[in-house]
Formats: C-alpha cells, structure tokens, sequence
C-alpha cells in the first residue's frame, strides 16, 4: 500500500539539531527494504507561490496557502505492507523527533493495474531538463469544487461536474511533458500524526478532521521556471475552487555532513529565490 | 450498515424461555467471534457484521422451529458465512481476497446450503481468540480517535447496537453510526492491519487496548442506560479478553492488575441485584454470593510490585480489594481506600472528577459524613459534574446517614431524574420513600 509522508513542524515543535540528524541512515533503511519510491525536501515557505483563478482572474500570491506554520518541509512515497509499517518508518524520520509527520494513503483508483505506482519506474533516474516544482494541490471544505474522490469530504454540489474531472489538464500536461507524475490522497480523516518526543513513538488521528482546507492531491511539475509553473497551475481544475501551492524543490545529499550543510544553507533562509509573483505575471499572461 | 443484531431481551417476549436462553447465551458468547472470524474472511467490516446479525435473525425463527443446534457457534459461523458470501456475491464484488473464498468454498462443496455438520468441526478448529484478538487490536488502533475505538469495540467485539452505544456516550444515534462508518472507513481506507502488533510494537499498543477493555468493563459493571443495572456479557468479554493480553505480554504488570480489578468486581455480580433484578448496595449485599474463587483469582493477581511498576488499575484493583477482604461492611477499612485514591489522584496528574467523587465518599465513610459533605461541596461547586446522578446520590447518602432526612429527600429528588438504568433510579426511589418515611411525623409523635 502507497503512503505520501508530509513532513512539518506540528503544533510543539523542538529545535532542530543537525549534528542529530540521521536522514541519510533513515533513507538507506528504506532502500534496503524497497519501500522507498520517491522523496524530496522543499524549499522553505517564502519560496512557495499560491495559485487561484476567481471568477475568471488568476490571483497569484506569494507565501504557503495557509497562515499556519504547518508548512511542509519535505515529502516521501513510500511503498509498504500497511498503516503500521508506514507508522514504525515514519516515527524514525528525523522530523518526527523535532516535528511531525503526516500519513497519507493514496486513493486507490478501481481498476487500476496492480502493478502501477504513484511514483514511475525508472523516475529517479531520469535527468532533469528543467525546474522541478511539487504542486499541492489544495482543496477547500466550503469549496465549489471540493470534493475529489469518493469521500474527500462533505459532498458539495458542482454547477458541472465535468469541471471537476482533471484528467483533461493531465493529459494536456503529460503531453507537454510538463507533469511527472502525480496523484490524489486520501482526504484529512484517513490521516494519521506520528511524532516522537522522549523515546516515546506519539500517534494520533490528527487534528485535521475538520480542517478547512487540507492537501487533497499533488504533482510533480518540470518546467521552464515559476512562469511556466504558474500557468500550468491557473489551468488545473482545482484553481477555480480550491488553491494550488507551488513549491521548488530544495535537493540536497542525505549524507551530507548536516552541521556544515545547515550553516551553508543559513545564508538563503528567510530570502525569496522565486521571482515575485508580480514580476512573472505579465509572462503568464502572454503564455495563456 | 445496518443494526440488525436481535437484542436477547427483545426476542424473549415470544420465544420459549429454553430457546430464549439459547439465544441469549450464542448471542454474548458467539457474536464477537462470528465477527471476527468473518472479517478475517471476507476483509469487509459491514459485511461481516450484517452477516452476523443476519445469522442471529436466522437462528431466532429457526431455532423455536428445529431446535436449539448441538453447536450453537458452529452454526452461526455458517450461517453468517454464507450470508456474507451471498451478499458480497450480489453486490458483484470481485475482490481477489473473495473470488479465493468463493472458490475455496466451492471446492468444498460447502456453498451456498444449509448449515453442514462438517463446517462443526471446522469451525471450532479455528483459533478463535487469535481472531478476537486481532479484532481488539485493530478496533483500538491508536490511529483512529479514542471515542472511536471505544464504539467500535462495543460494537464490533461487544455487540452492541448503535442505539444503545449512543445512549452510553449521550450523543444522537445518527452521530454514533457516522462515527463508526467513519472508524471503519478509516481502518480501510489508511491501511490499518487486521492483526496483532509484532512483539516490538505489543508493549507500545498496550495500554490503548487496556484503556477499551477498562471502558467495555466499566459498561459490563454499570451499565450507562437501560432496564438491567450490569451488562454481564460485556463484563465476561472484557475479562476473556484480559486474560489473553495477560498471556500475551506475562510479564506486563498494568494487564494483571486491570485483569485482577475486573475479576475483584465481577465476583460481586450476582449479590449486586436480587432475584427481581433491583440494586443491592454494597453495605447490604449478601458476602457469602460473591464469588470466592473469583475472589481468591484477582487478590492472587495481586503480588508484591516496585512502587515505580504502580500503575491506575493495580491501584484501582487494590480498591476493590480491601472491600472484598472484609467480612462485613463495618471491617471496611475506608481509611486505606482513600490513600489509594489520593494515589491514583496523583497517578493520573491532574485529578479526575470522578476520583474526587469516590474519594469525598470514601472520606465519609472513613472520618465522617461532614468531612465527605464538605469534600463533595466542593466538586459540586467547580460544576465539573453537573449532571451526573452520583454526586447528587452521595450527597443524599452521606445526608441520610447522618440523621439529616429533609436534605437527604431533597438530594434524592435532584438525583431520580438522572439515574441513567431503571435499577438506579427505583433504588433511589426506595430511599427517597425510606427517608421520607423517617422525616414524615409518625402517628405517636
């Protein structure tokens, strides 16, 4: 069974500590075990760009869709027998000692072959010919168009459910070569919180039951650079009724030396890489 | 789903009392192992339960016809199997998991027919308690939330009907179905296995499966709502399955001492009601109908522990010690009762509300009804038990006791309308009666 883990701070968080960091002992574990499919960090919220499309107008904004500090950090698929073994990998991920992790199952779509995965074989060797950014998307309870899969939430009516249905925007995109891949989640109340504090492994049904908004799905873009980004985002069917979060990918070598890399990487904390939002909006606006 | 469980006392009214009992007695021993065994089977939570209820339906128009089968569980499991099989059948459901069953039963010629004696053997050959295990362990999968499990255990291992579970919790019918559809849906759709943690996650999910089983108890002990003061079969359920986790993990304290306080509690069962069903407190209980051996089980349970292993249950099971230990309720030594519950106050950090409760009336009992009046003033007046009968009903008690007549009929008033069983609130109503009759002036004042 496929899990995304969603890493971020939670609600009490404790300092991180570099020297403490074993991120690369956790990976290793997980390839020997063939759990692992895919996995990235994120650059960190002021890099993340938020995309809507109210009746009719691309709103763009700069900074994460929610106020919160529950911004994600980073993300892993993960292949593995079931919920318990998803929880025992989860609760030795380093963020689960300073922050928490989300698991989330993926829908399981009827039919599906069942040998497919979210993540394709052969992904990570495949080069890179452009920018890579992780799209979430977003979906919102009040939402016009909320409702993705067969029990994401309250039942909202759509005014054409055709709207609803972004298999046409996969299709435009994956012909484009401009989506890797990407997948719908299984809503907030089939998510579960897993932390560790003192030695001792915390698991909750976490505090999202009733969340106003909650990442209903994602996709992994490749693109020419934040413009293009953005105009593939303003066009996914979810723009209309929910938001879309764009946020690059942040690589770095889980074996790195993490006190040198977190010093090296002090420098770029708290500054935008992303142009302004402002500044590209002309650009999308030409390539519509 | 549906709630289609026949409940035992419905169907009494119209059947022969020998079938009655019959039914009554496959109902509380059979209905947690049918359910597990077929979700085992069939991997479909709703189906499984159906089927079982489906299959006690079944067994309360066959049995008054045919008979009362040798095997009352053997023929259950059959019969629940070949509802689930027919129902996943007509809902077309092609899962691997079924099309192997299916053909697995055709192989056996057992499709389809009525119940077959060979299925007798098979189905006693099955590791039954393996099954209800399993099902503990994943209806209090720390993964769901913790109102959720509770529900699901009383529902799924405890067979009790939605209905009634709301009652327990004070929450709409409709709230508690949507609760467990969602704990279901959740189990399914997140992944969460159907078996018992591995040995390196046991001690970890352990005191979540204690903290249910404590839950199932206390409802078998006290029942939230209804005619019947106890729910016997829930407090049996939840010491069978005690006892497994005590095997399971001997060398846990917290299960010996949660295993010895359920056994020290239920040893009292049948004094605590007369023929008529009505309550018998404790001081007027006759000791010599509690059960000695089931006495003599949990004191043995309850063996010299460092200090540090003292956990809520070991102090709640030495509780129920010292009142078993007396030979008459004045040799109650209530002083050690409220040590234990200044213990347990600490153990828990921060005190319930329903600890205060007990120990303002063990303070009663041990230095005088003032001293617990005053202690019950308190709680009383923070608001935290606003409208729980037992405050009200220990008020009137320590009142009564100590001569005050008027105030305890006016404490017992208060308390009649909240008892949530029959049982309670007519034990309130004699006391009231009796209270009043000494408060009223009798002829030769």
């Amino acid at each position: 069974m496929e899990y995304a883990l969603f890493y971020a701070e939670g609600d009490e968080p404790i300092a991180y500590v570099p020297a403490a960091d074993d991120i690369g002992d956790w990976v290793d574990d997980l390839e020997s075990r063939g759990a692992s499919e895919y996995g990235e960090r994120l650059r960190p919220d002021q890099d993340a760009t938020t995309v809507r499309v109210r009746d009719g107008q691309l709103l763009v904004t700069d900074g994460p869709f929610t106020e919160s500090k529950e911004s994600i950090g980073g993300f892993d698929i993960i292949d593995v027998a079931d919920l318990d073994e998803a929880i025992e990998i989860a609760s030795r991920h380093p963020a689960a000692a300073f922050g928490r992790v989300e698991v989330r199952p993926f829908m399981q779509w009827p039919g599906a072959e069942p040998e497919a995965r979210v993540v394709p074989a052969g992904f990570r060797e495949r080069v890179a010919s452009g920018r890579r950014y992780l799209m979430f998307v977003v979906a919102e309870r009040q939402g016009r168009r909320a409702v993705i899969g067969d029990d994401g939430g309250e039942p909202t009516p759509t005014e054409d459910p055709m709207d609803d249905d972004p298999q046409a925007w996969v299709d435009e995109m994956d012909g484009r070569g401009t989506r890797l891949f990407g997948d719908v989640l299984r809503g907030p109340e089939d998510a579960t919180f897993v932390s560790r504090r003192a030695g001792e492994v915390l698991v909750s049904d976490g505090p999202f039951a009733e969340a106003k908004e909650w990442i209903a799905g994602f996709d992994v873009l490749e693109v020419q650079g934040l413009a293009e980004a953005i105009e593939v985002a303003s066009k996914h069917p979810m723009a209309r009724g929910g938001t879309l979060e764009l946020r690059p990918l942040w690589p770095f070598d889980v074996h790195d030396d993490h006190v040198a890399r977190h010093e090296r990487e002090a420098a770029e904390r708290g500054i935008r890489v992303e142009p302004a939002a402002a500044e590209v909006l002309d650009e999308v606006g030409a390539g519509r | 789903m549906t709630d289609g469980a026949p409940t035992p006392e419905g169907r009494a009214e119209v059947l022969a009392p020998a079938v009655a009992a019959a039914l009554r007695s496959a109902f509380e021993t059979e209905w947690s192992r049918v359910v597990a065994t077929l979700i085992r089977t069939t991997g479909d939570w709703d189906v499984a339960e159906e089927a079982t209820s489906g299959a006690f339906e079944r067994a309360a128009t066959t049995w008054p016809r045919d008979g009362v089968p040798a095997n009352p569980g053997a023929w259950l499991t059959t019969a629940a199997r070949n509802l689930a099989l027919d129902r996943l059948r007509r809902r077309g459901v092609e899962t691997d998991k079924v099309r192997e069953w299916i053909a697995m039963e055709a192989l056996e010629g057992r499709t389809g027919g009525p119940p077959d004696p060979a299925d007798v053997a098979i189905a006693r050959d099955e590791p039954a308690w393996e099954d209800r295990l399993r099902l503990v362990f994943t209806c209090t999968h720390p993964a769901l939330p913790m109102e959720s499990r509770v529900a699901l255990t009383l529902r799924t291992v405890g067979g009790l009907e939605t209905s009634e579970i709301a009652r327990a919790f004070f929450v709409p019918e409709s709230t508690m179905a949507q609760r467990l559809v969602r704990a279901k849906r959740k189990i399914r759709n997140a992944g969460i296995p159907y078996r018992v943690p591995p040995p390196e996650a046991l001690a970890d999910r352990l005191d979540g499966v204690l903290a249910v089983l404590y839950l199932v108890s206390n409802e078998g002990y006290v029942a939230s709502s209804g005619d019947r003061l106890q729910r016997v079969h829930l407090a049996v359920e939840a010491i069978r399955l005690t006892r497994l986790v005590v095997d399971l993990l001997p060398d846990a304290h917290e299960p010996h001492a949660l295993l010895a306080l359920m056994l020290l509690q239920h040893a009292r069962a049948a004094a605590r009601v007369d023929a008529g069903g009505e309550l018998v407190p404790l001081e007027e209980q006759r000791r010599e109908q509690w059960d000695r051996a089931l006495i003599a089980e949990g004191l043995a349970l309850l063996g010299p522990i460092p200090t540090s292993e003292r956990g809520p249950y070991r102090v709640q099971a030495e509780i129920q010690a010292v009142h078993v230990s007396a030979r008459t309720p004045d040799e109650t030594d209530w002083a050690a009762i409220v040590r234990r519950y200044d213990e347990l106050a600490g153990l828990m950090r921060g005190a319930s509300p329903f600890v205060e409760l007990a120990r303002a009336i063990a303070i009663g009992m041990a230095d005088g009804a003032d001293h617990g009046l005053a202690a019950l003033a308190a709680l009383e007046s923070s608001g935290r038990l606003a409208g729980y009968h037992l405050l009200p009903a220990a008020q009137a008690d320590l009142l009564r006791r100590s001569g005050r007549a008027d105030a305890a009929a006016a404490r017992y008033r208060e308390t009649i309308p909240l008892a949530p069983t029959a049982p309670e609130r007519r034990f309130l109503e004699r006391r009231l009666a009796e209270v009043e009759a000494s408060a009223a002036p009798g002829p030769d004042r």
